[in-house]
């Protein structure tokens, strides 16, 4: 381990060791097989910067990110200042750095070159540091002056800022890119320096939504979303394999091979770059758009404006001068997916009220679900949902009753649907609130790793994360006796401080499902479903993260491991079957293993466990009497007190009441509730004491 | 890990046959993606990667590069050597095994990333910066224990790495980046949690083991385990001829690799199979039809047939199955089966009607 220790490097001030992506190997964008409305939407972007970018939402393996490293390459160019660390443009002077605006002052003009609009990466493990922009520490130690070393938003200045994956990206990062990108300005007051420069950039990023959501302010920061997904067409699937496989073999002979495709396609958006301006819209279309935006209940003005631009840039592209509805059209459908609500709905739901879906622009026929699923605000996305658990409900029962009549098999196994969820009303304004508080009062953990935001420093040497000014704040005062040798600052061992950073932490909430037959009588299972859901969906505004596990039969599972993306839960649970008998302890074990593991990845975590069931425990795990393991396993978790636990009972009254899951939650020292509670929204706000919120 | 020579022979594991193949794939074709491991505790998961170490070609490195760049390939290659090779410099050329470099479970950021020397840099005004586990992985094979207790920041690290092939460190406002290709293998316990998605499809195959249930065949794992710690050298030694065979065996894949054909007929095969099974994305194709191929080489053949799809599927679908919660394992390659077996009474239906 310690052969390389003493292999160091010598590094260059600004990027200069910087491997440039651009020039790798990478797979040609014009060798992209299908994905048209990606590879469109990228181009579109490519061809009218004000557009504002694309989110790309989609499975994994899907060249979403094939698909923007490609684009790189055909790019058109623009005029910039040579050397110029902040990308400005020669030509607008309001807009120069300070750098350049003290060279035309003292009379010296800017050197000018032209190079291709760079695509920057922005990894996820990158720090505020590396983000905004930090002080230049070799100037500082060497020559005792401040100089700023730009970051990342400068280097996206009138570029394309790409983000892999960015629903993991750290909120605090994300807090900066959004201030960023709102004003068009990075603005940096930390450690000293102070800088301002611009930072105008388009936002190109990528998803799966398996690892959770974006949260709505970023996603309406994107321009363009779309959704992509596997091709269906296998002469097109093996025309894929093989195009990848020619790639890995040879990738210099293919790209080659692909070479005229590029240039051709590079020509193409330099063209309709500058036909923009002559595109003509009409007032007509304008307010198709308007139309289109109402339509989809959209929020703000956004929509309608970027539509418009995307209008023009279609026709552009298209080789035409003027608008129609063609072009708006399709315009709609790139721009609206993300941001299309449900109708402000009453607080009640009316059985006839599915029939007040709205006159749905293109994109919503196609993938109602999508659309809905898609939708910001979480509550209107509840009420349809709960309209449609309704209907299915209908059909359940209709279900349910022909399956009792059927001879009983070997195992009756059944899926019932996602109950209803939680009154409308109630929960959007409990949303509401949380919502506001939400960023400043969530609690905040120390963090050892070098995410989370810098707040202090200390003397303790930990995690060899320089802290800068502190280290010269405190070497500041020896100087004049210290002896220099070639540098500004005499630094010593005793004087390096290093940074305490912290961030923000959620909530880690398991929920242990019973799925056995007993859950399967009345609705009990359905409203269960729902309940879940519901939890969930308040889970998902707090960021927090989420498992799930069920028992039935003669296991337990983890339905769900832990995540943030209540899109993969809801999918889950919709097929989650019940039926068999009901192995409880097996459930709380696991739920209890999960937990541990979860601590040994995340010691910081607040975990919380939801034990849902009726407490009938009927398989034994380790070969006792399976009630008095179950209570067995409950107190071993009692005697953990780093773990919340509630229990909700699911045992319908009125029936000869056992009161064992009572007896149970006593015994895990854990919160009680009735599934009727759940309906009355208590189980939500009693939970919330114990969350951080 | 102090005399790497005694390490376990790849051919003395006992049994554990599906794993040691999707090894020996991986090390024949390294654009296979890696393998994630999943079985239980005490399964030779551990044994095998190390061992596998031995049974990996050599490469050619340039000399003195500590991130071992191909001295043919410019585009991947490190800063330094670029720069070498624009200042009319030629690269020396030193060929050395791949590596497989061991990424433990509790290392830091700055242990997998490379760090700034901090103690230098204050002293000296110089930013120096210290390869972490990613350099020393470039061009070999990456290899993670308990993959899903990994911290998820180094996921993230990782799978930045893994899909840019570049390793970025930014610390100070120094920026240095590196070439950073690996195959990831990956070990795990399920018991103890699973992996995120994302990072489960990064690994191009999937197994998944069990202990040995045949009593013979565990005498025999206690017997070799026990002579192996005995006498280490020895054990070696008598397993020398055996893992040379293997070695061999592995170089002839490597050559016929190339000129193995994949005809239409398994290339529909393979995306049917892909289609039927309802996988996210393409990558599960791709995969499929690079293990298909590999496995043909290395049986000496230069055709795919429809059983090297079979088990190409068997390895390259389990992870990336969409399982409905309590669904049975193993429905799966029946499945597979019947697509393949169905498709096969097609051919057979077409090739009649052709006569």
């Amino acid at each position: 381990m310690l052969i390389n220790m003493n292999i160091c490097t010598r590094m260059n001030i600004y990027r200069g060791n910087t491997l440039d992506w651009t020039k790798r190997e990478i797979y040609p964008f014009s060798a992209i097989v299908g994905q048209e409305k990606m590879t469109r939407a990228l181009i579109l972007n490519a061809i009218s910067p004000s557009i504002g970018g694309l989110l790309i939402r989609g499975e994994k393996g899907t060249a979403k990110s094939t698909a923007v490293r490609g684009l790189a390459a055909i790019l058109p160019e623009i005029k910039t200042v040579a050397g110029c660390p902040f990308n400005c443009d020669p030509d607008k002077y309001e807009y120069l750095c300070d750098e350049c605006r003290k060279k035309i002052k003292q009379g010296i003009k800017l050197p000018v070159t032209k190079r291709k609009i760079k695509v920057v990466d922005l990894p996820l493990g990158a720090t505020e540091d590396m983000v905004l922009g930090s002080l230049d520490f070799e100037h500082a130690v060497k020559k005792g002056e401040t100089r700023f070393t730009p970051g990342l938003l400068a280097a996206a200045h009138r570029g394309i800022l790409y983000i892999d994956e960015v629903n993991l990206l750290d909120d605090h990062i994300v807090d900066v890119i959004l201030d960023a990108a709102g004003m068009g300005m990075n603005i940096v007051e930390r450690e000293g320096v102070s800088c301002m420069h611009r930072s105008e950039f388009i936002l190109i990023g990528t998803m799966n939504p398996e690892e959770g959501e974006l949260r709505p302010q970023l996603l309406d920061r994107f321009g363009m979303c779309i959704q992509v997904e596997g091709i269906k067409d296998p002469g097109k699937r093996i025309r894929l394999i093989k195009r990848k496989e020619r790639f890995d073999g040879n990738s210099s002979d293919f790209i080659a091979k692909f070479q005229g495709g590029q240039d051709e396609l590079s020509q193409k958006i330099i063209r309709a770059k500058k036909r923009l301006s002559r595109v003509k819209i009409s007032e007509k279309m304008i307010q198709l758009c308007s139309r289109l935006a109402i339509d989809a209940f959209v929020a703000g003005h956004r929509a309608d404006i970027i539509m418009r631009k995307t209008a023009i840039a279609i026709a552009s592209c298209g080789k035409r001068e003027d608008v129609t509805e063609k072009e708006v059209n399709e315009a709609a459908d790139l721009v609206l997916l993300h941001r299309v609500r449900m109708p402000p709905s009453p607080p009640q739901h009316q059985p006839d009220e599915k029939k007040e879906e709205p006159p749905s622009p293109p994109e919503e026929e196609k993938e109602p679900e999508k659309g809905e699923e898609k939708s910001e605000t979480q509550n209107q996305q509840k009420t349809e949902k709960g309209k449609k658990e309704e209907e299915r409900e209908g059909e359940e029962k209709d279900k349910e009753e022909s399956e009792k009549g059927k001879p009983a098999g070997q195992s009756l196994e059944m899926v019932f649907p996602v109950g209803e969820t939680f009154k409308t009303k109630r929960i959007q304004m409990e949303r509401d609130r949380v919502l506001r508080k939400g960023s400043g009062r969530r609690s905040r953990t120390r963090s050892s790793s070098k995410a989370g935001r810098y707040i202090m420093s200390r003397m303790q040497r930990k995690t060899n994360d320089l802290a800068l000014d502190a280290t010269i704040r405190a070497a500041a005062p020896y100087q004049k006796q210290r002896i220099r040798e070639g540098v500004a600052i005499a630094i010593e061992k005793s004087d390096i401080r290093e940074k305490v950073r912290e961030k923000r932490i959620g909530n880690f909430i398991v929920f242990v499902v019973d799925a056995s037959g007993s859950m399967g009588a009345g609705k009990r299972m359905i409203e269960t479903k729902g309940a879940i859901l519901s939890l969930l969906l308040d889970v998902y505004q707090k960021r927090d993260k989420i498992a799930m596990i069920a028992f039935k039969g003669d296991h337990a599972e983890v339905l769900l491991p832990p995540t943030g993306s209540v899109e993969l839960a809801h999918k889950l649970l919709e097929e989650l079957p019940t039926g068999g008998k009901t192995p409880l302890c097996h459930g709380i074990s696991l739920g209890y293993q999960i937990i541990q593991s979860n601590f040994r990845k995340d010691p910081d975590t607040y975990p919380l466990l939801i034990l849902i069931s009726d407490g009938r425990a009927n398989v034994s795990q380790y070969g006792g009497k399976p009630l008095a393991e179950a209570m067995e396993m409950a107190e071993e978790i009692k005697n953990n007190t780093r773990i919340n636990t509630a229990v909700v009972d699911v045992e319908k009254p009125g029936l000869i009441s056992f009161g064992l899951a009572h007896q149970l939650s006593d015994q895990m020292g854990a919160k009680y509730f009735k599934i009727e509670d759940l309906k009355a929204d208590t189980l939500v706000n009693a939970l919330r004491e114990d969350l951080l919120v | 890990m102090k005399n790497k020579n005694l390490t376990y022979p790849f051919t003395a594991i006992v049994g554990q046959e599906t794993m040691k193949k999707t090894l020996i794939l991986n090390a024949v074709n390294p654009k296979l993606g890696g393998v994630l491991i999943r079985g239980e505790k005490g399964t030779a998961k551990s044994t095998a990667v190390r061992a596998l170490a031995a049974l990996l070609p050599e490469i050619e490195v340039v000399d003195g590069c500590k991130f071992g760049c191909n001295p043919y390939k410019k585009a991947s290659m490190c800063m330094e050597c670029i720069n070498r090779l624009n200042s009319g410099e030629e690269l020396p050329v030193k060929k050395r095994k791949t590596r497989v470099v061991e990424l433990p479970v509790g290392s830091t950021e700055d242990r997998v990333v490379g760090a700034l020397d901090i103690e230098r840099a204050i002293k000296k005004g110089e930013k120096r910066f210290e390869p972490g586990i990613l350099a020393e992985a470039n061009r070999g094979i990456l290899y993670v224990d308990e993959v899903n207790l990994l911290d998820d920041h180094i996921v993230d690290v990782l799978l930045d790495s893994a899909a840019m092939g570049v390793n970025t460190i930014e610390r100070e406002g120094v920026s240095y980046s590196h070439p950073a290709e690996f195959i990831l293998i990956g070990t795990m316990n399920p018991e103890e949690g699973e992996l995120r998605p994302q990072l489960l499809d990064r690994f191009g195959l999937c197994v998944h083991i069990e202990g040995i249930a045949d009593i013979d065949e565990r005498m025999e794992v206690v017997k070799r385990r026990a002579s192996y710690e005995n006498d280490p050298a020895g054990f070696k030694d008598a397993w020398k001829e055996e893992d040379e065979k293997l070695r061999n065996a592995v170089i002839r894949a490597k050559k016929l690799l190339e000129e193995t054909v994949v005809s239409d007929d398994i290339l529909r095969l393979i995306v049917q199979i892909a289609i039927e099974m309802n996988v996210d994305g393409h990558r599960a194709d791709i995969i499929m039809m690079k293990a298909a191929r590999t496995l043909a080489a290395l049986d000496g053949r230069k055709n795919v047939t429809e059983e090297d799809v079979q088990t190409a599927a068997d390895m390259a679908l389990q992870h990336r199955m969409r399982r409905k919660p309590f669904q049975k394992q193993g429905v799966e390659e029946e499945k597979i089966a019947g697509i393949i077996s169905h498709a096969h009474k097609h051919e057979h239906m077409h090739s009649h009607e052709h006569l």
